[in-house]
């Protein structure tokens, strides 16, 4: 970085925060001015400033907000996306919900990829779930539910080819073991393919969210940005009921419930960070 | 005798009888104990001037003026325009942050230094932050205490290279706690010789407590508050990319840990305090950490 971050990029990075629950930490407020440029050309607006005033005081705001936070998300994706999560996921999230459910009857393990876009997410999931076949899961079955708003995505998602852009973070091992070239593009192979269920579910929509019962794991990541707080809230409210005690939610890097809810309680984990359920003390508050 | 106690008894001989031992920096020694008078009798110039005596110190001192991580970024030239635009309270964190580099030895065959440097002075930020944002007394002192909470890792290095170089395996190996893998294998930890060495300096008491408990925050008497914030700022570095060269394999719930009851006592603002926003925070000091220490290891 070359000197200080300007004031009002600052002042944008807080306005997403809070509206959004993204942040933007220093290093990466490069990239919000990006985003933001993108924004003022199209407003043919000139300075920072005079943006900043656009997401804050005109009459506009809300609908300039949303436009900013499509520059920022455009629904981006891909295989492997954020390696410290997955690694906790395996070595330490993993170990912990089996433990939890050592004593149960059934040996099964289900997984929520909740906005899974065209895929990359799930199936990156699946395939590590296979790598842990037998090893950790031996004797186990795993479900990984992916469920999506976009049909375009979900159709993409089951025809299962990606091109180099998302699939730039796999290992040779990964790419030899779980894809089929087709072309200069890549498929997901029958192995990886297996044991998960895409369906269309929209987040907001109440009665059906009640129905996905029993997740150990729900992977939410970079989805809640186009959610309002009140709509977040609800997601979030879901999500805690559906997910077993032991349960993990995990957020996209950089995202937050602060402010948001008070039932999750933030974990950290090597280079990542999750949500769990807390315990609440006999007396209502919460122990600590 | 066991083991245990047999290499403790070691170590305290070799650290009495040593003369390469770690001494603190000469122009530190009389900014420390100057610094000690209450903030409305310090003068910047005599600041200047003492930093000044030293050649090398003085130019690590100006990078790091120059760095985001203090702030004000405008290309300080002078260790006096330093102090002007960055209060003299910075010139000495930065001072002390230097000092300490500057004390790890240059020997780099057994374990890189670096690491561990690099792991103070993310501490030491991380604390000062986290004293900001809940109104905990003086940042300065947050800062000062995390930069040094880990004197003890100075010590062993210096003093009991491959006893430590083993402990420091095996906590890598296991995916454990530094402090526990210490416990294990040498029978003592980084706070014990940080304890001793503190001692022998003569830092001030609340620096010693931070020293010797600030994995353990329930043992101090004193300075609570402050031995409880260095834990919670020590864990979050250890789980990022500012650890001890190598993951610690579990789960951190900080609202667990005892440091965040304690802290809870002094500080009301602790229960709305944004946890995952620092975390965020920490991606961003890690890249300037990172070349600001490849910077002044130039210098
Ligand atoms: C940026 S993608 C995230 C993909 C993947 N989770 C990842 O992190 O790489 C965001 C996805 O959220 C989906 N989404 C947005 N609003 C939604 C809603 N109300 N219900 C379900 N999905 C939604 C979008 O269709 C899009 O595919
Ligand atoms: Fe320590
Ligand atoms: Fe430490």
């Amino acid at each position: 970085m070359d000197g200080p971050p300007e004031p009002e990029l600052v002042r944008i990075r807080d306005v997403i925060y809070q509206t959004a629950g993204i942040f933007h930490p220093d290093n990466k407020l490069r990239l919000l001015q990006d985003r933001c440029g993108r924004r003022m050309k199209e407003l043919k607006v000139q300075t920072l400033r005079e943006y900043s005033e656009c997401l804050t005081i005109r009459p506009t705001r809300q609908a300039e907000l949303i436009a900013l936070l499509n520059e920022i998300t455009i629904g981006e994706t891909s295989f492997f996306r954020n390696q410290p999560q997955l690694d906790a996921l395996r070595r330490i999230v993993i170990p912990k919900i089996l433990e939890a459910k050592s004593n149960l009857p059934l040996r099964r393990l289900r997984i929520w990829s909740a906005g899974c876009s065209t895929g990359e997410e799930p199936y990156t999931l699946r395939m590590l779930m296979l790598e842990e076949l037998n090893v950790q899961l031996k004797d186990w079955s795993t479900e990984i539910l992916a469920t999506d708003l976009n049909e375009r995505s979900l159709a993409h998602a089951e025809e299962a080819v990606y091109g180099s852009y998302s699939t730039r973070n796999l290992t040779p091992s990964y790419r030899n073991k779980y894809f089929i070239p087709q072309g200069d593009k890549l498929q997901v192979n029958a192995l990886a393919r297996s044991n998960i269920s895409f369906s269309r579910l929209n987040l907001s929509d109440d009665s059906r969210m009640t129905f996905m019962k029993s997740m150990d794991a729900i992977f939410c990541c970079n989805v809640l940005i186009y959610f309002d707080l009140a709509s977040k809230r609800r997601v979030i409210q879901h999500f805690f009921n559906n997910l077993l005690p032991h349960g993990y939610l995990f957020l996209g890097h950089s995202e937050s419930l602060f402010g948001v809810n008070d039932d999750f309680r933030l974990v950290h984990l090597p280079g990542a960070t999750a949500y769990v359920k807390g315990e609440r003390t006999p007396a209502g508050g919460k122990s600590l | 005798m066991t083991a245990a106690t047999a290499t403790k008894q070691a170590l305290l001989q070799r650290l009495d009888g040593l003369h390469q031992i770690p001494t603190i920096p000469a122009v530190l020694a009389p900014l420390l104990r100057y610094l000690q008078q209450p903030v409305e009798q310090l003068d910047v110039q005599k600041v200047t001037d003492l930093l000044s005596q030293d050649k090398s110190l003085a130019a690590q001192c100006l990078q790091m003026a120059n760095s985001p991580l203090f702030g004000r970024a405008q290309n300080v030239q002078s260790l006096r325009g330093a102090v002007v635009s960055l209060g003299f309270h910075h010139v000495s964190d930065i001072a002390m942050s230097c000092g300490v580099l500057n004390m790890l030895p240059s020997d780099k065959a057994s374990l890189d230094p670096v690491v561990f440097w690099e792991h103070s002075l993310g501490c030491a930020l991380v604390s000062r932050q986290i004293a900001r944002k809940i109104n905990f007394g003086d940042p300065g002192k947050a800062y000062l205490a995390g930069l040094l909470h880990d004197l003890g890792i100075i010590v062993n290095l210096w003093v009991l290279p491959k006893e430590f170089r083993a402990a420091w395996e095996m906590g890598k190996g296991e995916g454990i706690p530094l402090h526990e893998a210490e416990q294990k294998s040498m029978g003592f930890t980084h706070c014990d010789s940080g304890r001793l060495l503190g001692e022998r300096w003569a830092l001030a008491p609340e620096l010693i407590e931070v020293i010797s408990y600030h994995h353990a925050p329930e043992k101090s008497a004193e300075h609570t508050g402050l031995v409880a914030l260095v834990q919670l700022a020590d864990l979050l570095c250890r789980m990022s990319g500012l650890n001890y060269g190598y993951v610690e394999e579990r789960q951190v719930n900080l609202a667990e840990e005892s440091g965040f009851g304690l802290l809870a006592q002094h500080s009301t603002a602790l229960k709305d305090f944004d946890w995952a926003r620092l975390t965020f925070e920490l991606d961003s000091y890690m890249d300037e950490v990172h070349s600001l220490v490849r910077a002044i290891y130039r210098t």
